[in-house]
Parts: structure tokens; C-alpha cells; sequence
């Protein structure tokens, strides 16, 4: 019985940090903002390095910065213009991705609540 | 009471913010002029030297020089880059994080938190607009525009509520329903929207993109501005987005004597050939659009240039005098009222 349920465990752990690679949908909401934008990353995942491009949809995509994966954790970054967008994701379900976003420009800076959902299949 | 320590606060930093580019320029001297002459340079050696000076980082952007003494700037990942467009010297750099105008901003439009601030913000300008309301029931009978007795007495200061209410009623009126527009921007658009029958996206907004491609981009910067600026005569190109990832390029352009939306005017072209993929015009705004650009351009002054903005910012400013005077009177009436 306790080695079945080592077995799931392991199983578990190991689908919940499946690798990345594929597209990525959802939004974040700016703290003490108005709306919702929209997401759409396209994520390639090489061991521990993450690379590929994300923006608000498939016609506007900047390539991404400085993305390494730990364990379940995703950070990296893009640059879209004035702002920086720095990623803190964590792998909270299979292909499932929640976390923080830190938005800066040369004059402000802003948090922001990620939540993107794998779609490998489109 | 302490709806009007709010108001301080956002009469206080719309003050500043209505001279937010010049207080800007003002701090960082270095980086916002520099003394014109020569040749300009491309924008393509421009962005080599910054480039060049930033551990090789790639270009993202190029902001133009919108006049002879303006500097050049150039978006890289780590920051701006301002760059001599005459002689290709960096001037240095501003990198990215919150500075004392950030936190004015942040301060005005959520108190520098999120959510909570947000609202308390945009719920404290109904009361200004109920008050600002009630202040004139209250001095159309008398009709007062006088300032009697020393500064110390009731008389000085109901006095001075009363005149300086009257002569800031119109611009505070108008920052206020502005400021309760941008404060309720969704269920103002949505209603647009709905009285309107538009959809919530630009309509006219074109997001094809070229495929991915290997090879070398073949426009250059400057040609993509020049084939941009051709399709809009008169307007102005403020900023170029590279093409990276097989993208396109992206030039935003403005018109100096439209100040209602005139940054909304951007064209996307094709790197490898220059074909024109994309046209926003600011002329082919949606009504929710249109009004919400010009909302803005009257809550922050610019809907008539300098004038409006000097205006506008008086009126932020006589905001905490007035909360200040209208709480003293109340804290005298209340005292003479206690002592029966």
C-alpha cells in the first residue's frame, strides 16, 4: 500500500513539472488596474532553459529573456517596447501555470496575478 | 473627513502630474537635451551605439528625436538609451524601476497600492463631485466673492472657501467627472459600447503577422519610418518597434496639432519588403475610444495645450486649500455649536 502510494506520489511530482514546451494561454490583471490582457506564449524548454516568445496574442510576440526552469518554478522575462515584464510562474497543476508578473517602465513599476493554461493541443 | 485627505492627495499629485514631461525632462538634464548640429545620423548607427556601449543588447525600440535638441532614444532590454543623433555619443542611460513621478502617478490613480487604493480613489471623487455640487447650492444666495477678517478667523476662511470655490468650480467640476470617467472606465466603455454598438476591439485592427523568417531584415529603421511617415502626411513618428521573431515593424505616429487620440496613429510593415500590413488612425477611432481619448485629454490638460494644463493644474492645487478651508470651517462651526 505505502509503496503504491510512493509510486502515485512520484508520478504526480512528475507530471506536475512536465515540460513546458508548447503554447500558453491566459491573462493578468494589473493590481489596482482595470482589465484583464491577454496572453499568449509560445514556450520552449530546453533542460532548465526556457526560450520562445509571449505577448498579447500570435500577431504580437517578443522573444523571451533570461528563462530558466526550477523544479515546478518558471521565471523569465520579455521586453515589449517601454515595459518589462518579468515572469514568476509556478506549475500549480498540469498544464496549469500561475504566479506574479512585475511590470516596469523607466518611471514606474507594477505588479501584476498571472494565470496561463497549457494548450499543446491547437 | 477623511474622503477630503484623499482629495489632498490627489489635488496635490495631479498638480505635479499636469507638468509630468517638463518636471521629467527637468530631472534628468543630461538625458532630455543636448546642443544640435550636424548631420543626423541613422537610426541604424544610433542603435549600434547604444547597442554597442550595453554589452550588445538588441534594439527594441527607437523613440525619434521630436526636435533639433532632443536626443534620440533607444529601448533596450536593460533601459533607454539616449544617444546624440548628431554624433552618436551615449548619453547615458535610465533604467527601469519607479521614480518620485512614478509614485506621483501611482499615488493619484491607486494611492501606490492596488485594488483597494483604486477604489477608495475613484469612490472619493463621487464625493468630490457631490460636494463640489453642494458648495454651489450653498453660495448661490449670497453670492459671495470677498475675503474679509485676519487669516486666523472663521470669517477669513469661509470667505476664502467661498471665492476660490467659485473661480475653481468649472476646472474642478471638469477633473472631477473626468476623474470619475477614467475611475469607472469599464462600465463607461461598456456603456459606450452598448449606446454605440461597437465591439470592445479596434475594429480596423489587423493582427496578421509575417511568418518567421531567417533571413536578415532587409528594411532598414530609417526606410520604415520614411514608407510610415509617406502614408501619413504631417504626422510625426514618435516610435519604432523592431521586428523580432519574424515580426513586423511597428511605427506609432502623432499629429503635433491633434490632441485627442493623435498618438493613436500606427502602421505595421513587413521587414523583408515593406509592404504596409497594418493601419490604425487615430481619425478612425471608435465613439468609446474617441471619448475616452478626449476624457483624458481634458482631465489632463492637454485638450488645449499649455493653457488648458496651467488651468488644470491651479485647480489640483486650490483642491487642498479648499478640503483644508472647508474642514476648518466645519471644525469652528462645530465648536461654536458645542458651546450652544
Amino acid at each position: 500500500m505505502n509503496r503504491t502510494i510512493a509510486i502515485v506520489t512520484l508520478l504526480a511530482a512528475s507530471a506536475m513539472a512536465s515540460d513546458l514546451t508548447g503554447k500558453w494561454s491566459g491573462t493578468f490583471k494589473v493590481d489596482g488596474g482595470d482589465h484583464t490582457v491577454p496572453q499568449l506564449f509560445i514556450l520552449k524548454q530546453q533542460g532548465k532553459t526556457l526560450s520562445g516568445s509571449g505577448g498579447p496574442n500570435a500577431g504580437e510576440q517578443y522573444p523571451i529573456e533570461n528563462g530558466r526552469i526550477d523544479g515546478d518554478e518558471a521565471r523569465f522575462e520579455l521586453t515589449a517596447g517601454e515595459w518589462k515584464f518579468a515572469y514568476d510562474l509556478k506549475q500549480t497543476a498540469p498544464g496549469a501555470l500561475n504566479g506574479t508578473l512585475k511590470l516596469q517602465s523607466v518611471n514606474d513599476s507594477r505588479t501584476a496575478k498571472v494565470s496561463l493554461a497549457s494548450s499543446k493541443g491547437d | 473627513m477623511i474622503a477630503g485627505a484623499f482629495l489632498v492627495v490627489l489635488g496635490i499629485t495631479g498638480g505635479i502630474l499636469a507638468f509630468e514631461p517638463e518636471l521629467d525632462r527637468l530631472l534628468h538634464p543630461h538625458l532630455s537635451r543636448l546642443k544640435p548640429g550636424g548631420r543626423t545620423l541613422s537610426l541604424v548607427d544610433i542603435g549600434e551605439a547604444a547597442s554597442k556601449k550595453y554589452s550588445g543588447e538588441p534594439v527594441v525600440a527607437y523613440l525619434p528625436s521630436s526636435s533639433p535638441d532632443v536626443p534620440t532614444a533607444v529601448i533596450l532590454s536593460s533601459g533607454v538609451v539616449s544617444v546624440n543623433q548628431y554624433t552618436g555619443e551615449v548619453l547615458g542611460l535610465r533604467s527601469r524601476g519607479q521614480t518620485v513621478l512614478g509614485f506621483m502617478r501611482a499615488l493619484h490613480v491607486r494611492l501606490a497600492t492596488g485594488d483597494i487604493g483604486r477604489n477608495i480613489l475613484r469612490w472619493s471623487t463621487i464625493l468630490m463631485l457631490i460636494s463640489l455640487t453642494s458648495g454651489l447650492y450653498l453660495w448661490w444666495p449670497r453670492k459671495r466673492i470677498q475675503i474679509r477678517g485676519p487669516w486666523w478667523s472663521r470669517l477669513f476662511w469661509s470667505d476664502q472657501h467661498n471665492s476660490f470655490g467659485i473661480f475653481s468650480l468649472v476646472p474642478l467640476l471638469l477633473l472631477t467627472a473626468t476623474g470619475i470617467v477614467i475611475g469607472f472606465e469599464d462600465e463607461v466603455s461598456s456603456l459606450l459600447d452598448k449606446m454605440y454598438d461597437t465591439k470592445p476591439v479596434h475594429s480596423n485592427q489587423t493582427l496578421a503577422r509575417s511568418e518567421p523568417s531567417q533571413a536578415s531584415t532587409e528594411l532598414t529603421p530609417d526606410q520604415a519610418i520614411a514608407i510610415a511617415s509617406a502614408q501619413l502626411p504631417g504626422a510625426l513618428p514618435y516610435r519604432l518597434q523592431m521586428p523580432r521573431y519574424g515580426g513586423l515593424y511597428v511605427v506609432s505616429l502623432t499629429y503635433s496639432d491633434n490632441r485627442i487620440g493623435a498618438e493613436r496613429n500606427s502602421i505595421s510593415l513587413d521587414p523583408r519588403n515593406g509592404r504596409i500590413v497594418a493601419v490604425n488612425q487615430s481619425a478612425s477611432l471608435t465613439p468609446r475610444e474617441r471619448f475616452m481619448a478626449t476624457n483624458e485629454a481634458i482631465h489632463t490638460g492637454n485638450i488645449l495645450g499649455m493653457p488648458t494644463r496651467i488651468m488644470a493644474a491651479l485647480a489640483s492645487i486650490l483642491l487642498p486649500l479648499q478640503v483644508v478651508s472647508g474642514l476648518l470651517i466645519w471644525v469652528r462651526r462645530t465648536n461654536i455649536l458645542r458651546r450652544g
